[in-house]
């Protein structure tokens, strides 16, 4: 059985064609980064425009490289957020019409169910499936997420972030240094060329739920620790470097970057993985986890993977391959398969929800 | 113009369900200051005394752009809107937010970087401005634009 999945929740348009909750027959990603990448974050207006222009082209292509007809569709899933209105409504929109024409069952995914089914698929692929209860971190730039995943995907909430999503901080950082958009690659490049000892940042127990997270405090702390060193002639150097070469290469930032400031760097993203393999640990242990999953955007950065194998866990822990750590339309299709089997349908009054939640 | 120091994070939410019962029942708010002076923490502070919302559940807006938060289960409380225009940088990006019908509303509507943007922020409004002391402390001044 093969299902078409559509996902446009923000940055990116994608669809792809998976088979039998396993195979990704295709997975098409029409990236937006080059023209977010000028104004350091997703634009909304833009978004919506660049969703419109790439939706019709990018299914097209989902579909002939997986060599598959509509009627072999078994169903359409798209996601209906969270995610920034007027994106959403660009994928939900395609999908509801292609519904509606076609006659093709139609199912809405959550977007961050989507990242835990990524690592689903992955592991089901490999022969080596994900056993459960597993805890799922979900962690990019709009979500830090601890779920508990029981059998059946049920979901159960153990903590979130109160401020500053994860891959936020990692934005705000490198947008206060100089550094530009997205800040996690450029980050995880510089980090390894400093000492991730040299700046001891803490963060302060959380009061209510103990598994929360909080990274506000940190990017305050990093904020202070520039002000107090009188680093701004070379914070103006790296914008000046953006402006001259927007897509300047990584050589080109690490000699624009001081030993000082690779220390930072590399201390900065040191806390942050910290903090996060840390509640994600103490949560696995709480619910007696078989498998952690770690997903999302900030799944892609290398020093938290590294990090996860070191610590030597009493169980699997399983990052999605590259592709399917950011925004992809395999996971939507993917995570689609469960409710198809139980013709967990929607109807074509479907709306986008921005501030839909998962548990 | 009424000034406040608050010296903790808690006493920073105290001040925003205080300044829920002061403000206006409807209109703009803008919340000024540098990274990590504090808006975000007193938006908890605010939505939790007009929406009876969970401080630990009112998370930063950069990402997302607007977060809306309304009492549960009473359909005619008026919400509040959470605005963050930290990663625009163009008036014309801000344009296509749709912010002027949320100005519209039956809602306060608090708006985190909106001061870079003068021209599309209403003449009658609020303004906070946030900054951070020695240890913890913060300075919060309000002033009322008509």
């Amino acid at each position: 059985m093969r299902i078409l999945g559509i996902e446009s929740s923000c940055d990116e348009t994608a669809a792809s064609v998976v088979e039998d909750g396993e195979r990704v027959l295709s997975s098409i990603v029409a990236s937006q980064m080059t023209t977010h990448g000028k104004y350091g974050g997703v634009v909304p207006e833009l978004a919506s425009r660049e969703h419109l222009r790439a939706i019709v082209p990018v299914v097209r292509e989902a579909l002939a490289q997986s060599a598959t007809r509509l009627e072999d569709l078994s169903a359409i899933a798209v996601t209906v957020g969270p995610g920034l209105v007027g994106s959403l409504l660009v994928g939900l929109t395609y999908a509801k019409s292609l519904s509606f024409a076609r006659s093709i069952p139609l199912i809405a995914i959550n977007h961050i169910e989507g990242h835990i089914h990524a690592v689903v698929l992955e592991a089901k692929r490999a022969g080596t499936p994900v056993q459960y209860p597993a805890l799922a971190l979900v962690v990019s730039g709009g979500h830090t997420h601890l779920f508990e995943v029981r059998e059946g995907f049920h979901y159960r909430l153990l903590g979130k972030t109160r401020d500053d999503a994860a891959g936020e901080a990692f934005d705000k950082v490198a947008k206060l240094l100089g550094y530009p958009y997205p800040g996690g690659p450029v980050i995880d490049r510089l980090a390894p060329h400093g000492d991730p000892s040299a700046v001891r940042f803490t963060f302060a127990k959380m009061k209510g739920n103990a598994l929360d997270f909080s990274f506000s405090g940190l990017k305050t702390a990093v904020l202070r620790w520039v002000e107090a060193h009188g680093m701004a002639d070379e914070i103006a150097a790296r914008r000046a470097l953006q402006r001259a070469f927007p897509e300047a290469a990584i050589e080109q930032w690490l000699a624009a970057s001081p030993p000082r400031t690779l220390d930072l760097l590399a201390s900065f993203q040191h806390a942050v993985i910290h903090e996060l393999l840390t509640r994600a640990a103490a949560c696995a242990q709480e619910i007696d986890a078989q498998t952690l999953i770690v997903s999302g955007g900030v799944a892609c950065n290398s020093g938290l993977r590294a990090a996860a194998q070191a610590a030597r866990l009493p169980y699997p822990v399983l990052f999605p391959t590259p592709g399917l750590s950011t925004d992809n339309a395999a996971m939507i299709a993917a995570a689609a398969f469960p409710k198809l089997y139980r013709r967990d349908f929607a109807e074509l009054d479907l709306t986008a929800q921005a501030n839909l939640t998962l548990a | 113009m009424p000034t406040y120091r608050t010296a903790t994070e808690a006493e920073t939410i105290a001040l925003g369900e205080q300044l829920a019962r002061e403000l206006p029942p409807r209109g703009v708010v803008l919340l000024i200051g540098n990274l990590g002076a504090g808006k975000t923490t007193l938006a908890k502070g605010i939505a939790k005394g007009r929406a009876a919302i969970d401080p630990d559940d009112v998370s930063s807006p950069t990402f997302t752009l607007i977060h809306e938060y309304s009492r549960t289960g009473d359909r005619f409380s008026s919400p509040v809107y959470h605005i963050d225009l930290y990663r625009l940088d163009e008036p014309r990006q801000v344009a296509t937010l749709g912010l002027e019908e949320l100005f519209e509303k039956d809602a306060l509507v608090l708006i985190e970087w909106g001061e870079r943007f003068p021209q599309l922020m209403p003449a009658e409004r609020t303004e906070i401005r946030l900054r951070a002391l020695e240890n913890d402390e913060r300075e919060i001044a309000i002033t009322t634009l008509i």
